[in-house]
């Protein structure tokens, strides 16, 4: 009874002194700066939450420090962004990715069959390393010619070009179909050739059941399909995107990011990370060197410009709602609450970060995967000695980071300028939330992002009114972490070693 | 292999090596279990005997040698393969997930769904402190329930094969009987490989033995045999280890 | 057997001479550089193109004592700090502070002569750099404290936090008056045989020296026994104390070490560029000294040069070959050192280098049994 009882004192504890300094705050700002200033807090904690969630996860079960994670939420700002504003990239380069993808998934068809192939020792190591080089210039071959950079542009023109709420952009011609079929054609079977080398064909300590082959073909089929849907409709797509109603392109944008972040992320995990598992050091080293290439890529894409994301029409109406129903009927930029006038959006931002924080705990503590992942941040080995292919859960759940890291970077990209640095603040503050709440703990996390995002709103509300310098407030964040630590090394919700 | 195998092994282990980062910690250890039955891997602290467990399972996939289960190869396949070919794990110090409940903790051993509803009836037969117990986290139980799940963990799925890894390990006495108790009623299901430092306990329970000196198996047998070569124990064993009679004697004398 | 013994140290002689002599061999080079370039191109010793590579050599002497100074912690002490470039930014800014601010009134107003000769600028000078030498062992030991509490991951992250607190220090307006914020300190009053535009033949020669003697101060602590017991904490920490070391000492003696080279290498740059910016104390800068060592090959510390040079190199043509987003190309080179080849260029080298002579040994073997064949065949 002694150890419940002394954490029922904790409890209490915290509890008054968190009562107590809001009481304070709210006593010395007064009601309308306090609400005000509590809301900032809140969409901050909400972004920051976006990003630590992922990076406490990801930390907690795979020991990975993930330098790319600020890079990634820059990358989902941007993808979203290309949606909204002219999807004539994402559209254009759909069916490339599409068509490779569908080739390298037939991987689990043909391996069971691959390893059973007699073959002399010296063609089990040749014919992948063969098939690897073919596949390269196949890839090639494929993107020799294509003016990437030129569709690139398309959305850069649009932004810079078109009106407020009237993001149509012209419609750049593109290369005919007739011109254009090889491509995917090539990709796919530069595709199967690294599915045939994955495969590591005659290898006989390979294990693959011949089981359930039709489930397994299952994805490939439907990717082949929807290459040759993106490829016919690979310029119409983007008109008929960019014809829709604004609130519902802002929704497609949306899930695009996350989308785009899930299969990007499975891919970092399963062709970077997963090869150096076995030196852990070097996956930091990977992660830093990845988040160097992906800024690089996008200032290459995009030139190194800062962008202003058009709001969507439900946030950008002028005047003030009086209520919730006022402004979802008419959408306006800005609402009252209690007195205070504070911008629908970042109310927006606020409840996209507590929806996130309920499916992420809905996950962790009612699904068979939350058990799973739960029970891997202690012992990743004796969940696969049950039988569990851990492999494919970490994959999942870096995956999942990063995609709750690109719907962070979609989420902040109406109100933030969007340019290839922002996700690096974002990188540094979840950092510090994550040790601040505790690594591996996803409701650390979200107590973490709370608290610095209000420690970021107040600190530049004191620095404005005490007239005090503005590094204030990004001082606090270092300061919150460093009182944290202090009191409890292993960060307030992390788990004793 | 033309010649006829008297009795059948469920899982052979032939002359594996054992690398851990540069360490060289099997050097040809084999291992023969037949099926039905209790064999016991005897052998000083250090000696590879745990590694063995894992190379079995690939949690430690060894570099040279065969791992043969029920007739196939199963070296070099990844872990979970190799679990789900029907062998269950009890590893030692109690490896149970402390942040799940007693309930989660069984249920995430499922391999197929529903081997919880099938397997709970027998689980709490066997251990009926679980059932009180099923809502609380892993981490509020005592060592000797930590243990039982950890146990108990293994038998949600149907098992060919149990690797128990110390199961008497730190237990009072009394729980090392109920310990016994439960292993024997295993038995009569599927055939167990235990590791056991408890020599008295292994002696009880185990039909065959396989000494583990220096990550090379040394000697294998019947336990009726070793239990009365004296002189066998104390070379691997260790003097500290005692045999039964020894033990009987001791207590004589302190009464 | 005295004999033999005696063989066996003259081998061990030649063959330790032996790995220093492509260094020795490097620093004549490097010595004799500015005269043989001025001498090529016809330029004067400072001017044109001989002027320009000086540069470029001082900066890579700079960041390899840098490099260098990082690998003694990630390398050998297997700490992986991202708040280095506190020590750097932290030395540069400790000496442009008191040359620009501190020292001018003192010069002004005070005068310390031996006989008729002058030497206030000397002795201020000296000071400086005890001060230095002063911040940056307070910087070191301010993450050693960190580092007694913290491990792994948290660590690295509280480095992380407390680098870039220096950087917002640095940068905060508050103290615009005298750090410059945003734009730095510029305009640094160096004396004039230091000056950079001046006298870069000096500056030249003072940066390789500074270089060498931070090289041999290096290899000479890694080779001592606390440099030994620096590397086996990096194996195993709770090993060394069972046997009786404290860990946290011989951290300490690593950090500190480390950040006095650090900041010694920040203040030189700080010399050669007449001013100190918040870059400098970024986790940019920390990163740079990453990449060099793990280009050259971590826990080498040659490694560290050779990957600083590789490095100026780089930056210096890439831009031309590959134009504004040549990182971009560095970037996926990195990442392809550090999938295949992890132990850098020197660490890969010395792995490689038994099988590479094996290799040309059996390659002289067959030649020379191909000969004896030929011959008696001939015959």
């Amino acid at each position: 009874m002694k150890p419940k009882r002394k954490k029922l004192i904790t409890t209490l504890l915290v509890a008054v002194a968190v009562i107590a300094v809001i009481a304070g705050l709210y006593l010395y700002a007064g009601k309308e700066p306090f609400i005000r200033t509590t809301l900032s807090g809140l969409t901050l904690g909400s972004l920051f939450f976006m990003v630590a969630a992922g990076l406490s996860l990801i930390f907690g079960l795979m020991d990975v420090l993930n330098f790319a994670h600020g890079a990634l939420f820059m990358l989902g700002a941007y993808m979203g962004w290309q949606l909204y504003t002219n999807p004539t990239f994402i559209f254009g380069m759909l069916p490339t990715v599409t068509a490779f993808t569908c080739g390298v998934l037939v991987s689990p068809v043909i391996k069971p069959f691959l390893i059973r192939w007699e073959l002399p020792e010296q063609w089990q190591k040749t014919l992948p390393k063969i098939a690897y080089v073919l596949a390269i210039v196949l890839l090639i071959l494929a993107f020799l010619n294509f003016n990437i950079m030129e569709l690139a542009s398309t959305a850069m023109v649009a932004a810079t070009t078109t009106m407020v709420g009237n993001p149509l952009a012209e419609i750049t011609p593109q290369e005919p179909l007739a011109q254009f079929w090889y491509r995917p054609v090539l990709l796919i079977i530069s595709g199967l050739l690294v599915a045939f080398a994955s495969s590591k064909p005659g290898v006989k300590t390979e294990f693959a059941p011949k089981e359930d082959l039709l489930k397994k073909a299952v994805p490939s089929i439907l990717l082949f399909a929807l290459t040759i849907i993106a490829t016919l409709f690979r310029e119409s797509a983007p008109i008929a995107i960019l014809l829709m109603n604004g609130n519902l392109r802002f929704l497609i944008a949306i899930f695009v990011a996350v989308a785009f972040g899930f299969m990007f992320g499975a891919l970092i995990e399963i062709t970077l990370i997963r090869p150096l598992y076995v030196r852990p050091f070097f996956i930091v080293l990977m992660t830093l060197g990845l988040s160097f290439v992906i800024r690089e890529l996008v200032q290459l894409l995009w030139d190194p410009l800062a962008y202003q994301m058009v709001r969507p029409p439900l946030f950008a109406q002028s005047g003030k709602a009086a209520s919730l129903l006022e402004w979802l009927q008419n959408g306006n930029a800005t609402i009252n609450i209690s007195g205070v006038t504070f911008p629908t959006y970042r109310l927006f931002v606020i409840l996209l970060g507590f929806l996130m924080f309920v499916i992420v705990t809905i996950i962790m503590t009612k699904s068979r995967l939350g058990m799973i992942i739960r029970a891997g941040v202690q012992d990743p080995q004796m969940v696969e000695a049950l039988g569990i292919n851990v492999k494919r859960v970490f994959t999942f759940v870096f995956a999942f980071g990063v995609a709750l890291a690109t719907l962070g970077g979609i989420g902040a990209g109406p109100f933030l300028p969007i340019q290839p640095l922002m996700g690096d603040q974002f990188q540094m503050l979840g950092f510090i939330t994550v040790v601040i709440g505790g690594m591996g703990s996803y409701v650390g996390a979200f107590v973490g992002a709370i608290i610095l995002g209000m420690g970021r709103a107040f600190g530049d509300y004191f620095a404005l009114k005490l007239s005090l310098s503005p590094a204030v407030s990004e001082a606090s964040t270092v300061i919150i972490m460093v009182i944290v630590l202090l009191i409890k090394p292993q960060g307030l919700f992390g788990k004793k070693e | 292999m033309k010649e006829k195998i008297p009795r059948e092994d469920i899982l052979i282990v032939d002359n594996i090596h054992t690398f851990i980062g540069q360490f060289h910690i099997l050097e040809g250890v084999s291992v023969r279990v037949p099926k039905g039955s209790i064999t016991v891997l005897l052998g000083r602290n250090g000696a590879g005997k745990t590694t063995t467990l894992k190379s079995i399972l690939g949690l430690t996939p060894p570099q040279e040698g065969k791992v043969i289960f029920e007739g196939a190869e199963i070296q070099g396949k990844r872990a979970f393969n190799v679990a789900n070919l029907g062998i269950g794990y009890v590893p030692e110090h109690r490896a149970i997930f402390r942040a799940l409940s007693v309930l989660e903790n069984l249920k995430l051993a499922e391999r197929k769904k529903g081997d919880f509803e099938r397997s709970a009836d027998f689980i709490f037969e066997l251990f009926p402190d679980l059932k009180r117990l099923s809502k609380l986290p892993g981490n509020h139980l005592s060592g000797g329930q930590q243990q039982m799940l950890a146990v108990a963990r293994a038998l949600v799925p149907e098992n060919k094969l149990l690797l128990i890894d110390e199961p008497s390990e730190g237990l009072a006495p009394i729980l090392i009987q109920q310990m016994m108790e439960a292993i024997r009623v295993l038995s009569e299901k599927t055939t167990i490989l235990l590791v056991e430092q408890n020599f008295i306990m292994a002696s009880q329970l185990a039909q065959q033995f396989v000494i583990i000196d220096d990550g090379q198996s040394v000697r294998d047998g019947s336990m009726t045999d070793l239990v009365n070569d004296t002189g066998m124990i104390h070379q691997y064993l260790g003097a500290s280890i005692k045999t039964r009679k020894e033990l009987e004697m001791e207590h004589e004398a302190q009464a | 057997m005295v004999n033999r013994r005696d063989a066996i140290k003259k081998n061990k002689l030649v063959s330790s001479m032996k790995g220093e002599g492509t260094l020795l061999v490097l620093l004549v080079v490097l010595i004799l550089f500015p005269f043989v370039m001025s001498f090529i191109t016809g330029t004067g010793m400072n001017e044109g193109v001989t002027k320009f590579w000086q540069g470029q050599l001082i900066i890579f002497f700079i960041m390899a004592v840098f490099a260098m100074s990082y690998d003694l912690l990630m390398g050998f002490g297997g700490i992986l700090s991202f708040g280095h470039a506190a020590s750097f930014g932290g030395g540069a800014y400790t000496f442009a502070l008191l040359m620009k601010h501190v020292v001018p009134p003192i010069t002004h107003n005070y005068r310390i002569t031996i006989g008729s000769v002058n030497i206030t600028d000397a002795i201020v000078l000296i000071v400086v750099f005890l001060v230095v030498l002063l911040v940056s062992i307070l910087i070191g030991l301010l993450f050693a404290a960190t580092s007694i509490r913290l491990k792994g991951a948290y660590f690295a992250m509280l480095t992380l936090a407390l680098g870039s607190a220096m950087h917002m220090l640095v940068k905060a307006t508050d103290f615009h008056k005298w750090t410059g914020a945003d734009e730095g300190l510029h305009g640094v009053p160096v004396p004039v045989w230091l000056n950079p535009t001046q006298n870069r033949l000096t500056v030249y020669f003072v940066s390789l020296a500074f270089l060498i003697i931070c090289y041999l101060l290096m290899k000479r602590m890694v080779n001592s026994p606390t440099g030994r017991v620096i590397i086996a904490n990096r194996e195993n920490e709770d090993r060394m104390r069972m046997i009786g070391y404290n860990p946290v000492t011989y951290r300490t003696i690593a950090f500190v070490s480390a950040s006095i080279f650090a900041g010694f290498a920040g203040a030189l740059y700080s010399i050669w560029n007449t001013s100190a910016t918040p870059t400098m104390v970024s986790a940019v800068m920390t990163v740079n000294a990453l990449i060099i060592t793990i280009l050259g090959g971590m826990g080498t510390l040659v490694g560290a040069i050779l990957g600083a040079a590789i490095m100026q190199v780089i930056s210096q043509f890439f831009y031309t070959w590959f134009g504004a987003r040549w990182p971009l190309v560095f970037g996926v080179l990195f990442i392809l050192i550090v999938m295949f080849l992890p132990y850098g260029i020197i660490g890969t080298w010395r792995m490689k280098k038994h099988d590479l002579k094996q290799f040309f040994e059996q390659g002289k073997r067959i030649i020379a049994q191909k000969k004896t064949l030929n011959q008696e065949e001939e015959a």
